[in-house]
């Protein structure tokens, strides 16, 4: 008769870091890339970088580190040139946000079509485990479940706020590459006046609501798993 | 006088331009007679294409939805300018007026490729031995490494559409515009040509990070069903 074997004890899940304190806001847009013009005078670089801005005023008022691609017009690569003071491109923004290894991302953008708020998470089927090293353009598929708790938990704070919503699935360049719960938010006006898209008090309702939202998220959102053997946080490798 | 090398030289010329003027005639007769073989083989009238029925996925701006409506259209045979036509009766429906997501008039895709799953790629052979000249090792090839590169069915294809940048660079910008425009694309294909599982976009022959500021058009979409609503419409 054999004997049983010995019970090998079961290993305990590995999670991934995540800095519970960080958000990242990326503007949309920046420099000569202005983006969608809204109405006669408007912008879409302009709206997202002063929803930006209103968002970073409200979380850092409640303790939490904001990181931004940009703080002005133009999005710039830091350090010295020649690679310094360049143009930041659509990767290179994954990149900060990837390398703060936030617990939350949203990639702000603006429109003139449509009314409300527009959410829209990645369009990658979501893998159960987060693989040491990460395909680049597919990175946000281990990450795809927390970002649709993050769309849920942001659609509904602004149904509070009485803001019309929009809530789906879109691939929006950089989001595929993101490693962080990750959403991409973008503002349309109130109402069929396009320029309602610049009133100061609209900004800040919807901006209040996004923060309030994503001060309950960080304190609830999981990592995903790291699989077996690859307890080296995923990176992602561009092509 | 005349002398003797004098009249050789002259009939030897004779000789050369009769000669000459008999192969001419014999090339000409032989040219004439392929393109007499040619013309036989021409149908005198163009072929009577029949309609079929085709379902194109035409978006909504107004509530982000996408229709499935029919057409009855005339398409071509060979598989690249079927895909070509579907989609240029596409941006025709969008160009027209009252369309529910206007786009500019003109042709949008430039070219079609439609090549065989899995896509094959090439890989160093570390194994093999180096060559004589000192040049890296032979190549062997290899599936993609990602397994979505992989056919579903046997016979599965990936369609590379080539934009124009013109289509491209007049196009609304907007994350939900944009991605409607390519989720029409790629439901129409769905619906029309099965056999394609996977759709990417280049411009003008290069890969571009997005259509214009949002949607990806660096990423693979996979060939499925797009329509939200499904409309029997009138023949075209």
């Amino acid at each position: 008769m054999q004997a049983p074997a010995p019970s090998t004890p079961l290993a305990a899940p590995v999670y991934g870091p995540l800095n519970r304190n960080v958000i990242v806001l990326d503007a949309a847009h920046g420099g000569v890339d202005s983006g969608s013009r809204i109405g006669d005078s408007t912008l879409e670089k302009d709206v997202t970088l002063a929803l930006a801005f209103r968002l970073r005023s409200l979380l850092t008022a409640r303790g939490l580190t904001v990181v931004m691609t940009r703080e002005s017009d133009a999005a710039q690569k830091p350090g010295p040139p020649p690679a310094g003071g360049s143009a930041l491109t659509l990767d290179d923004r994954a990149g900060v946000a990837n390398h703060a290894r936030a617990a939350a991302c949203l990639l702000l953008h603006a429109t003139g079509a449509g009314e409300g708020v527009h959410l829209y998470s990645s369009e990658l089927d979501p893998v159960p485990a987060e693989a040491a090293v990460l395909p680049w353009l597919t990175a946000q598929a281990a990450w795809v479940t927390q970002s649709e708790q993050l769309q849920a938990r942001l659609g509904a704070a602004i149904r509070r706020a009485d803001a019309p919503l929009v809530s789906s699935r879109a691939s929006v360049r950089p989001v595929d590459s993101l490693t962080c719960p990750a959403v991409v938010v973008e503002l349309a006006p109130e109402s069929d006046d396009r320029n309602s898209i610049t009133d100061g008090d609209y900004q800040q309702r919807v901006a209040e609501a996004l923060a309030g939202a994503l001060i309950f998220f960080v304190r609830q959102v999981q990592p995903p798993l790291l699989l077996p053997g690859d307890h080296a946080a995923g990176t992602a490798v561009q092509p | 006088m005349i002398y003797k090398h004098q009249r050789i030289v002259f009939w030897v010329m004779v000789g050369c331009i009769v000669l000459m003027a008999t192969l001419l005639f014999l090339e000409r007769q032989r040219g004439r007679e392929r393109i007499l073989s040619l013309a036989t083989q021409m149908p005198l009238d163009a072929p009577a294409a029949s309609t079929e029925p085709v379902t194109l996925d035409l978006a909504n701006d107004s509530d982000g939805s996408i229709h499935a409506e029919q057409r009855q259209m005339a398409l071509p045979v060979e598989m690249n300018a079927r895909v070509r036509a579907l989609l240029d009766q596409l941006i025709a429906e969008y160009s027209l007026p009252g369309s529910t997501h206007p786009l500019q008039q003109g042709s949008a895709v430039s070219e079609v490729f439609l090549l065989p799953l899995p896509v094959v790629g090439y890989t160093a052979n570390t194994s093999a031995p180096a060559r004589v000249d000192g040049e890296s090792p032979a190549s062997t090839p290899v599936a993609g490494a990602s397994p979505g590169t992989a056919a579903v069915n046997p016979g599965g294809e990936l369609a590379v559409i080539d934009l124009r940048s013109t289509f491209v660079n007049q196009h609304p910008s907007g994350v939900e515009v944009e991605s409607l425009t390519l989720l029409s694309f790629v439901g129409t294909l769905h619906a029309n040509v099965p056999q394609i599982e996977q759709v990417r976009f280049l411009v003008d022959g290069q890969p571009r990070e997005t259509l214009a500021g949002h949607a990806d058009l660096l990423r693979t979409y996979p060939s499925r069903e797009t329509a939200t609503v499904v409309t029997a419409g009138g023949a075209q």
